[in-house]
């Protein structure tokens, strides 16, 4: 068991150095260039319906976002872009 | 339990007042919002029916910074014929960089993607869970530990990843669940802890298909000082996700499936009657679904319509005292969607040595 765990936390630790080295990851152009309706329509529906633009207000979006990225497992650079578009729908 | 509802409801309420005021071109970091779902059930089956199973379950979500996030879920559940109050997860999220989380906490393991996601109530098309997925099922459930996670795109393809620290599941030795765990203890029974993750791929750039395989493993799960004390558990499962628009039948067809399995360390039990007994404790649940939903359709009424069909089925340990027989089920569901994350279920589950089961469910996600 303590060599599981050692395992584990050292895991991390390589996972958190070179994610915080490369803070990137190298992603095509196709996939680097998809817009915020895009990420929306695909990451919502792989578990549930996408929410409507106008469900939520801007605050709540950046709320919903966060935890989305945590329960989804989504990155931070597609999650910015699908509350901007959400966000957008409600400055109309 | 009265005066803790009681509690409960002036916070959810002193919440959502806080919540709904917060406008849209407030200014402060700190921001809130509470969210949830609903759910009723009605069940009728061979000689009796009954609406039952009330449950109200609110969210807190605050975000504390651009950095920090906390994130926590109370039940309150009417299975069992009182209102039980149950806090299923408080879990505080540190935001290192785009691609890692580090969180601490009570939390939802993703062990498997049934439990804390497909089976959500405005997710799972089903009123029920498959067998061997709810209570008296098998694989982690709730956690309080440590973890990381996070998602990392290369190329077209996208790893996610969790792994975690926590207390684990605890070994139960009564006469009538030995060799079964309590997944959601609040609370530790020995000092060994339990390491578990899931790694998921997405091998399409537009994210329609998830392969997941999950672990636990945890060298100690009994009470310390008993004879049970060093009884391990490794767990494991599979999940696949895969939804596609059809434009030709206008139409979105989903398949989900999953398989959770877990070896426990040969012990050996005592019965009612104080004799003792062993078994080879090495449960597998399975299931595999499949919906398909005309959301491309003009018409209003049948785009809000979604068919779904279910197999499940658990292998229990033959000589066990909660074992015994194979439980094999399928499920039909016909849903009508009132809006993305509300909906009314009905549902017809046949069963192998079971009286077969109608249930109604109506969920509101707010």
């Amino acid at each position: 068991m303590k060599k599981s765990i050692l395992i584990s936390v050292l895991t991390i630790i390589v996972i958190t150095v070179s994610s915080l080295l490369f803070n990137g990851c190298s992603v095509s152009k196709k996939v680097a260039d998809k817009l915020g309706t895009q990420l929306w329509a695909e990451n919502c529906a792989r578990c549930h319906n996408a929410p409507a633009p106008g469900e939520f207000n801007n605050d709540n979006w950046e709320i919903v976002g966060m935890h989305m990225q945590v329960r989804a497992n989504l990155t931070k650079t597609d999650v910015d872009k699908i509350i901007d578009f959400l966000k957008s729908a409600n400055a109309q | 339990m009265k005066t803790k509802l009681l509690i409960l409801i002036c916070i959810v309420t002193v919440s959502i007042l806080h919540a709904q005021t917060n406008n849209p071109r407030s200014i402060g970091q700190n921001k809130f919002v509470v969210l949830g779902n609903a759910e009723a059930t009605y069940t009728a089956t061979k000689g009796e029916s009954a609406f039952g199973d009330v449950n109200f379950k609110p969210i807190f979500l605050w975000k504390i910074s651009d950095k920090l996030f906390a994130e926590a879920e109370i039940e309150i559940e009417t299975g069992d014929g009182e209102a039980d109050l149950g806090l299923e997860y408080a879990n505080m999220c540190y935001m290192v960089n785009p691609y890692l989380i580090l969180h601490a906490g009570r939390f939802l393991p993703k062990f498997g993607a049934y439990r804390g996601r497909m089976g959500e109530a405005f997710i799972n098309r089903f009123a029920a869970n498959p067998t061997g997925f709810g209570d008296g099922g098998i694989g982690a459930m709730n956690e309080t530990g440590v973890g990381a996670e996070g998602g990392l795109p290369f190329g077209d393809i996208k790893i996610n990843y969790d792994l975690y620290i926590s207390n684990g599941p605890q070994l139960l030795t009564d006469p009538d669940n030995a060799g079964q765990f309590e997944y959601e203890a609040y609370t530790s029974n020995n000092k060994f802890s339990a390491v578990g993750g899931r790694i998921a791929i997405l091998p399409f750039q537009n994210s329609s298909l998830e392969i997941g395989y999950s672990f636990q493993s945890k060298s100690k799960t009994g009470e310390v000082s008993t004879p049970y004390e060093n009884v391990g558990v490794k767990m494991q499962a599979l999940d696949i996700n895969y939804f596609h628009n059809i434009s030709g039948i206008k139409s979105t067809i989903r398949f989900i499936g999953e398989l959770k399995h877990q070896k426990v360390d040969k012990a050996t039990y005592k019965n009612a009657a104080d004799e003792d007994f062993t078994f080879t404790d090495a449960p597998t649940s399975y299931y595999a679904c499949a919906t398909i939903r005309p959301s491309l359709a003009d018409n209003k009424f049948l785009k809000n319509l979604e068919l779904a069909g279910r197999y499940s089925f658990f292998n229990r340990p033959n000589d066990a005292p909660w074992g015994g027989s194979n439980v094999t089920q399928v499920e039909m569901a016909l849903d009508y969607w009132l809006k993305w994350n509300c909906l009314a279920k009905f549902c017809y589950l046949k069963q192998k040595d079971n009286p077969s089961v109608f249930n109604a469910q109506f969920v509101f996600g707010f």
